[in-house]
């Protein structure tokens, strides 16, 4: 450990590091604890990966599913998240997330001005579980005038896919933004962008942070964390550089870490995760630096093997902070009239399953060929697909880009891909059968409640399963991606992070995804990300102003 | 549709600047984002830009005919997207200012201040000298003015023109005074 003797450039009580939905919370709870706090951020801009995300919670037994008569306990949560957790999170921490998730909801709802709304149709994502719920515990932080922020509106991050439209999720489930792209009010949509409105996760940052300059916490934009501090076993501090100048940062209650994943780190996803992300959809200074940090004080680790895994699409030369951008797929694959398959021309994985589980086939190892015969992965779409539904940024009736590989046959299209012809009709004719019949015997696309949450509820007989007869047909190559990495520091009740010796490392505390996951390998709804980091980020706070 | 008019001088007479406006390989790569440019006959040629769509950097073809080569006064052009739904056009009009401009409507402080600026980075960068115009001198006075108007199509075209507004008219400013600095520089009145 580094004993630290130089003399401090700032002294607080408690330092966050990270302007996410962990940072910001954890930082909102500090100070409501009589904390002084310092907000330090890597980037330009403020929000992290919750600003680029849909800005979704997901917080079970909480008051506004209560109010909208859809009933929730704490006995089926818990049954709900160990199962998808599988063994490989501490019991003890999805108790304390499902305990404190509420009261974190109340506690943001009443310093800031956001008000949630819960989305009764947005289901969990394995609906079928003992424990889930058909909607409800996903809430929306609706839209968020950017005008509010002064001249902390240009420093609040956007959202290059979610947010570039000011459209809530309530509006989106109820405007069909994926099924009916053609009837969204575009000329609305329009005037909000032009009036300062955001949404999703934009929305989300956007509220966190007006209520963090009400209370004179203004973040400190492009300054690294590079060192954690320690006297006498505790963490007293940090250096960090900000515009190149180094400068040390003191803290006489705690250092929260709030750092995001590592997935734009290609060392440390090579490490722990084999290499497998290779399309990250979130902002490119997530590279692993609390945790290295963490990892430098000999901090225990855990879930570094997971991710939120999502299955990504490049549209070429498009750019977000300067990197290309790896676009996340929620709906093209779910939607009738598109299947994925292998490079054998074989569907290998419900794709209209939830983003996080569906990727996992995609790392399916072949002993004897020893490669990974999923990668690459094609989504195949016929006529009817681009005549009805968003192509990416393609609406209907705009022309299909020609970097997009199009062929009047498909025995033509899996020439101009590389995919096996033979396997490609055998694998469509076998599938034009399912759609016909409206069951996929194959891999019971369409049976879910959530497989329908993404399909088209106008299309019969299944709102997921289209044949692909119409030529021309199009293809396009989808990625391993992820929201964030899930892998982290492991923590205790106090989000207090842990020595690999199992003793609390004083003064340090973590959130987010720079935190140990609590669901393992699992994707509870819509919004566990963001839900579970503001929840142990709420906890933090509290713990660290306690902190002496 | 989004559109946009900028206007800057020059020391440099209109037939001047018409000589150098008048091929666009000129100053092709003076517009934001060039990344290259093809001709394909005296009136058409496709560019390639990058540019800003909201927080996004998208790489564009666009490809510019000319309606109009009427010198030693203006070029007038229309572009139409090759991968994106989206057309527009423009003008580039040159006079002497006071054809152009009444005094009373002229630079604000702050534009001529922000002109300076410019002028100062340039001669920062290339070495010489580009210079606020003297009024003096309206003989050899140039007044460059660029006109630029896109409008995305297809369904969601008011919400695309929404997000293209913010930068087109950072883009016209850019143009014009890059054709001004560099002429002023070429021709060593700065």
């Amino acid at each position: 450990m580094w004993f630290s003797k130089a003399k401090p450039h700032l002294e607080t009580d408690v330092i966050v590091i990270g302007s996410g939905g962990a940072g910001l919370t954890a930082a909102l709870a500090a100070s409501q604890g009589g904390a002084k706090v310092v907000v330090i951020e890597k980037s330009s801009r403020v929000g992290g990966t919750t600003a680029v995300s849909g800005g979704v919670l997901w917080i079970p037994t909480n008051h506004h599913m209560r109010a909208a008569g859809i009933a929730d306990s704490r006995a089926e949560a818990l049954t709900y998240i160990k199962r998808l957790a599988d063994g490989r999170s501490d019991d003890a921490l999805i108790e304390t997330f499902v305990d404190e998730a509420p009261q974190m909801l109340k506690f943001i709802e009443e310093v800031t001005p956001l008000k949630f709304a819960a989305l009764p149709r947005y289901p969990d994502y394995h609906p079928e579980f003992d424990g889930a719920k058909p909607g409800g515990r996903s809430l929306d932080p609706g839209l968020f005038d950017t005008k509010l922020l002064g001249p902390w509106r240009e420093k609040l991050r956007r959202s290059p896919v979610f947010g570039m439209t000011a459209m809530s999720v309530t509006e989106a489930t109820e405007w069909g933004v994926f099924a009916k792209p053609r009837a969204l009010p575009f000329k609305l949509l329009g005037q909000r962008f032009s009036e300062g409105l955001v949404c999703y996760g934009g929305a989300l940052v956007g509220g966190l942070l007006r209520a963090l300059l009400d209370r004179a916490i203004e973040p400190m934009l492009s300054t690294s964390a590079r060192e954690l501090l320690v006297e006498d076993g505790r963490v007293v501090g940090l250096r960090v550089e900000k515009d190149g100048k180094p400068l040390v940062l003191s803290a006489r209650r705690g250092v929260i870490l709030a750092s995001g994943g590592f997935e734009w780190s290609k060392e440390l996803v090579a490490r722990f995760l084999g290499g497998l992300i290779t399309h990250p959809n979130s902002p490119p200074t997530n590279e692993g630096d609390g945790l290295k940090m963490a990892m430098a004080l000999g901090a225990d680790l855990g879930n570094m093997n997971e991710a939120w895994w999502c299955p990504s699409i490049d549209i070429p030369k498009e750019e977000y902070d300067g990197q290309q951008l790896h676009r996340g797929d929620f709906a093209i694959r779910s939607l009738p009239h598109s299947i994925l398959v292998n490079r054998r021309g074989r569907r290998f994985v419900n794709e209209a399953h939830n983003y996080n589980d569906m990727m996992k086939p995609f790392f399916t190892f072949d002993p004897v060929s020893y490669d990974r015969p999923n990668l690459p992965a094609w989504l195949i779409l016929d006529a009817q697909f681009v005549e009805r539904y968003a192509l990416l940024t393609v609406i209907p009736g705009m022309p299909v880009p020609e970097w997009i590989p199009k062929a009047a046959t498909l025995r033509e299209l899996a020439a101009k891909i590389g995919v096996d012809a033979d396997g490609l009709d055998a694998t469509v004719a076998r599938f034009n059968g399912f759609a016909l019949a409206g069951v996929d015997n194959d891999f019971q696309r369409g049976a879910s409640l959530y497989d329908h949450f993404y399909g088209d509820p106008e299309h019969r007989p299944n709102p997921n399963l289209g044949t692909i007869e119409k030529g021309p047909f199009y293809a396009l190559e989808v990625h391993p991606g992820a929201i964030g990495t899930k892998g982290g520091t492991r923590v205790d009740a106090r989000a207090q992070v842990l020595h690999v010796r199992g003793t609390p490392i004083a003064g340090l505390y973590a959130a987010g995804n720079v935190m140990a996951g609590i669901t393992g390998a699992g994707y509870p709804g819509a919004g566990s990300t963001i839900g579970t980091a503001m929840t142990f980020g709420y906890i933090a706070g509290r713990a660290a102003a306690r902190a002496q | 549709m989004p559109e946009v008019e900028y206007s800057t001088t020059m020391r440099l007479a209109p037939e001047s600047v018409w000589e150098f406006v008048r091929d666009m390989n000129n100053w092709a790569p003076f517009l934001t984002g060039y990344q290259g440019h093809e001709i394909e006959s005296d009136t058409d040629s496709v560019w390639t830009l990058k540019g800003d769509v909201g927080v996004l950097s998208r790489t564009v073809r666009l490809k510019a005919h000319v309606t109009e080569w009427n010198g030693p006064e203006r070029v007038s052009f229309t572009l139409v997207g090759l991968d994106e739904v989206v057309e527009g056009g423009g003008t580039l009009t040159i006079g002497k200012p006071s054809e152009l401009m009444a005094p009373a409507r002229g630079p604000s402080l702050w534009r001529r201040f922000v002109d300076g600026i410019f002028r100062w980075l340039f001669r920062a960068m290339h070495g010489k000298g580009p210079r606020r115009l003297q009024t003096s001198r309206a003989d050899a006075a140039s007044q460059l003015t660029f006109k630029l108007r896109m409008d995305a199509g297809g369904p969601s075209g008011p919400l695309v023109n929404a997000m293209l507004a913010p930068a087109l008219k950072p883009a016209a400013e850019d143009l014009a005074n890059k054709i001004a600095a560099h002429l002023e520089t070429l021709h060593g009145v700065g």
